[in-house]
């Protein structure tokens, strides 16, 4: 089963004004938007509690939305539960805990394969070829896995289901400055695969290094969003970072 | 010795089946399910009930097979009742479960504490307080071991058969868990629910799979403790420590745990009867409780969650 | 006028009752709503208390042990004291277990006391239970009605004293320590607390109140067996705990009086419907109607009647 036919759109996600919140009455995301053009590279930056996680989640359908919408590839999918996504083309790779530990590699793929009604073969063969390393020591139970091999995995699991985006929350998160580079690398040979990719960061130098564009989010509303290269020396992140207001309105360019 | 050891292995039967629908609602919907042994208890008592009708109906249909004391009707019986208590599971989940999913497991299990005792006074009305038994054809052990090897071992072909069966029950659970999709959905929804969802897989299809599969199984377990001893009120209840005990000691969330679990639960209340008594049998699935509760509190193959 | 002495010998009886439970209710309002211990096993404490008790302070007799005839008092101390050491026994090994482990042992608990109370014959008077338990101020005041006032006016007194302490332990340092463990568990253990050792004094407490409760039981009706305790009587507990509301001691009070007043209210309806020789099947509906009205709580009205929102901090 694939995602249903796209309407000719080059956004493969809109954000509009979302807000979302895991208790009712503690809004956590306040009114957020930003757009992703198809095959772009999108990184969400902000402090911490700024909301970025929350926001992918709620996109993903793991947290309630509670006003606003979101559109994926002019498809609304504000409602979607999280278990439908991926049949709608989103596949989203949580932060944490984010492979079955007791299931091999292989498992873990199979098992994806499986849910989206797949064939096996034909789901596992070219993701194999994309991560060897995984292909390697595919039936090593994934608890047994380095940070960076489960990241990989990780990431490989939510291809199997050939999405058209890709979500992931916060990915180089406590791996090493090489590792980092390693999953960068990989996400680069998704995007050029024809995925288009929305990633929360941390890491904001590694982030603008491989992003097109990138929003910063503080207090649950976006701030900026620019083309990467403008924001690599803009003191404005790094005042939204440290709490600062700018004296302009930081609204970045609309693609 | 040996006789110790079979009897242990027959009614362990009953509690390992009771055990996995029970560790397997403790790890996907996440409460101890005080009304799980009421399961029992009704899938054995809607057997009794389908079996009377079928005997009404059709007279043949009570005529023992073989060497065993129930007929095609006690089959048809048991298949009604696999039915009903997989429903009736359904139901308890529709109607008061999920409601109050949202506040947290212990009002979950409060609630089925409630559900339980409702549930086994309705069989107390219904049924009366007496005892009461599918057949009175009376089966006679046959010596299997003679009494020079370790004391011997006499068993009846009820029983036999009830090992066999909960065996291939077992077998087909374990095959199906690890080799179906939606089994294997069940074990990745116990591990990691959330990342289960966004892999793709529909919890609520899930959840109903568990209380189905929970639901046959009790039924199963519910005959055959019904065919091995006798129909009660109160035997849902009586089952309902040995079962604990029984996830317990197996892990949460293993289906072998839980077999394993409920095979030695069901050898120490065996042991327990010519020690100190057939009175204190239920005694001992509390000693198995509390002594893996200070030794291994995660149970012998408990999944990680 | 006989009608109206009728009446205030049941209602005396009524409240001794209600009085009993509220002191149980209280014990487990400590237990779950300030520190959110599951003890699914209340039952068993409360037969622990009774037992002891009874068996300290009756009489001696050939066919069982214990029968010292000590002072009632004494006896009620001792309810309280056996059932805390089972508190702590029982805390010891499953507290700093997940929440489920503590409600399966604490049922198990029950239902292994249960079982002893039944069997263990020579110790407990088996399925006959314990007879003749002394009635407190017997010797002055007969036993008619002026001697159910009088028990009453006692349990009803050392309600208000149960309470008051309670109250007063609940606003204490100890329990506000309690209440930070409940809300944010990892930021009292830094400031030193240890969680475990004030939740054991939680529990070990609850239970000696449940155990008195048993006590208090006992003495006034005089006779105990096993049938008294069954997991009926926790789910009792636990309606009244729900009805009136967890987290304040008077929600524990008032849903001790307003469900014992519709188990009572139920027994007598259904007694009057069903035909005689179905009374024993009447009792099991009478179970049912409560179960159900149970669900029906949780799910329309959670915080009972006037229970305050309950913030555990769940770690399962």
């Amino acid at each position: 089963m694939t995602a249903p036919p796209a309407p000719d759109t080059p956004l493969a996600l809109q954000v509009d004004a979302l807000e979302a919140a895991y208790e009712p009455g503690l809004p956590i995301v306040r009114g957020a938007s930003l757009t992703v053009q198809r095959g772009e590279i999108v990184a969400i930056l902000g402090p911490n509690g700024a909301g970025k996680s929350t926001l992918v989640k709620a996109v993903a359908g793991l947290v309630p939305v509670t006003g606003g919408r979101s559109l994926l590839f002019g498809q609304d999918i504000t409602r979607v539960p999280a278990h439908r996504m991926v049949f709608q083309g989103l596949a989203f790779v949580p932060q944490t805990e984010n492979v079955f530990v007791n299931l091999s590699i292989a498992e873990n793929l199979e098992l994806a394969a499986a849910v989206v009604r797949a064939d096996r073969r034909e789901r596992l063969d070219p993701v194999y070829a994309m991560f060897p390393d995984l292909a390697r020591q595919r039936r090593l139970p994934a608890g047994q896995l380095s940070g960076g091999q489960r990241q990989m995995l990780a990431v490989a699991r939510a291809l199997i289901t050939r999405p058209r985006l890709l979500v992931l929350d916060e990915p180089s998160a406590g791996l090493s400055p090489k590792l980092v580079g390693l999953v960068f690398d990989k996400l680069r040979e998704v995007r050029d695969s024809g995925v288009t990719v929305l990633l929360v960061e941390q890491n904001v130098k590694a982030a603008l290094a491989l992003a097109d564009k990138a929003a910063v989010l503080v207090e649950g509303r976006e701030r900026l969003f620019a083309p990467a290269a403008e924001l690599l020396d803009d003191e404005r992140v790094a005042a939204l970072y440290l709490g600062r207001h700018t004296g302009r309105q930081a609204q970045g360019v609309q693609p | 010795m040996l006789q110790i050891l079979a009897d242990g292995l027959i009614i362990g039967s009953v509690i390992s089946l009771g055990a996995i629908g029970l560790s397997l609602t403790l790890s996907i919907v996440r409460f101890s399910n005080f009304s799980h042994g009421e399961l029992l208890g009704w899938g054995s008592y809607v057997a009794l009930s389908a079996l009377a009708v079928f005997t009404a109906t059709r007279e043949s249909l009570a005529a023992p097979l073989g060497p065993f004391s129930f007929g095609w009707g006690m089959l048809g019986a048991l298949v009604v009742s696999m039915g009903v208590t997989a429903l009736l599971a359904l139901a308890l989940d529709h109607v008061l479960f999920r409601r109050l999913r949202s506040q947290g497991s212990i009002t979950l299990v409060i609630a089925s504490f409630g559900a339980a005792l409702a549930m086994r006074n309705l069989l107390m009305y219904w049924y009366g307080g007496v005892p009461q038994y599918y057949t009175q054809n009376l089966q006679i052990s046959i010596p299997l071991i003679p009494r020079s090897i370790g004391g011997g071992l006499r068993i009846t072909a009820d029983q036999m058969l009830v090992l066999v069966l909960t065996l291939a029950t077992v077998t087909a659970l374990h095959l199906f868990l690890r080799h179906s999709t939606l089994g294997r959905s069940m074990r990745a929804t116990a591990i990691n629910p959330a990342l289960a969802r966004v892999t793709g897989i529909d919890p609520e299809r899930v959840l109903r799979a568990t209380w189905v599969i929970g639901g046959m199984l009790a039924a199963v377990a519910g005959v055959f403790a019904g065919i091995t001893v006798q129909l009660r009120p109160t035997m849902g209840v009586d089952l309902l420590l040995p079962l604990f005990a029984a996830v317990i000691l197996g892990g949460i969330g293993s289906v072998w745990g839980a077999v394993l679990g409920g095979f030695i639960v069901g050898l120490a209340e065996s042991a327990s009867v010519s020690i100190v008594g057939a009175e204190y049998r239920a005694a001992a699935a509390f000693v198995v409780l509390i002594l893996i509760l200070l030794v291994r509190p995660t149970g012998l193959f408990g999944e990680k969650h | 006028m006989p009608d109206l002495l009728g009446w205030l010998s049941y209602g005396s009886f009524f409240l001794v009752f209600a009085s009993a439970f509220a002191i149980i209710v209280l014990g487990l309002n400590l237990q779950w709503g300030f520190t959110g211990l599951f003890n699914v096993g209340v039952a068993g404490f409360v037969a622990l208390g009774a037992y002891t008790s009874a068996l300290l302070t009756t009489p001696e007799t050939p066919e069982r042990l214990g029968g010292l005839g000590w002072p009632v008092a004494l006896g009620w101390l001792a309810a309280m004291g056996v059932s805390g050491i089972a508190g702590l026994l029982v805390g010891a090994v499953a507290l700093r277990l997940r929440h489920d482990y503590l409600a399966i042992t604490t049922f198990g608990v029950a239902v292994t006391i249960q079982l002893v109370a039944n069997n263990a014959t020579a110790l407990t008077g088996g399925p006959f239970g314990v007879q003749f338990i002394p009635k407190p101020m017997q010797g002055w005041l007969g036993t008619g009605l002026p001697w159910t006032l009088a028990y009453l006016a006692l349990t009803l007194s050392l309600l208000g004293l149960v309470y008051l302490a309670l109250e007063q332990l609940v606003r204490s340092p100890w329990g506000r320590v309690l209440r930070a463990i409940r809300e944010d568990e990892s930021a009292a253990a830094s400031l030193g607390k240890r969680p475990f050792v004030f939740r054991l004094q939680s529990f070990v407490i609850g239970s000696m109140l449940m155990g008195l409760g048993g006590a208090v039981y006992a003495h006034f009706v005089g006779y105990i067996a096993p049938e008294d305790f069954l997991p009926i009587l926790t789910f009792q507990l636990w309606a009244m705990l729900i009805v009136g509301g967890s987290g304040n001691n008077r929600g524990a009070v008032i849903g001790a009086f307003v469900v014992w007043t519709f188990w009572a209210a139920a027994g007598s309806l259904l007694r009057g419907w069903v035909p005689q020789a179905e009374q024993a099947r009447a009792a099991a509906l009478q179970v049912v109607l409560i179960g159900v009205l149970i669900a029906l709580m949780l799910v329309l009205r959670p915080r009972g009647l006037i229970g305050e929102e309950v913030t555990v901090s769940r770690s399962d």
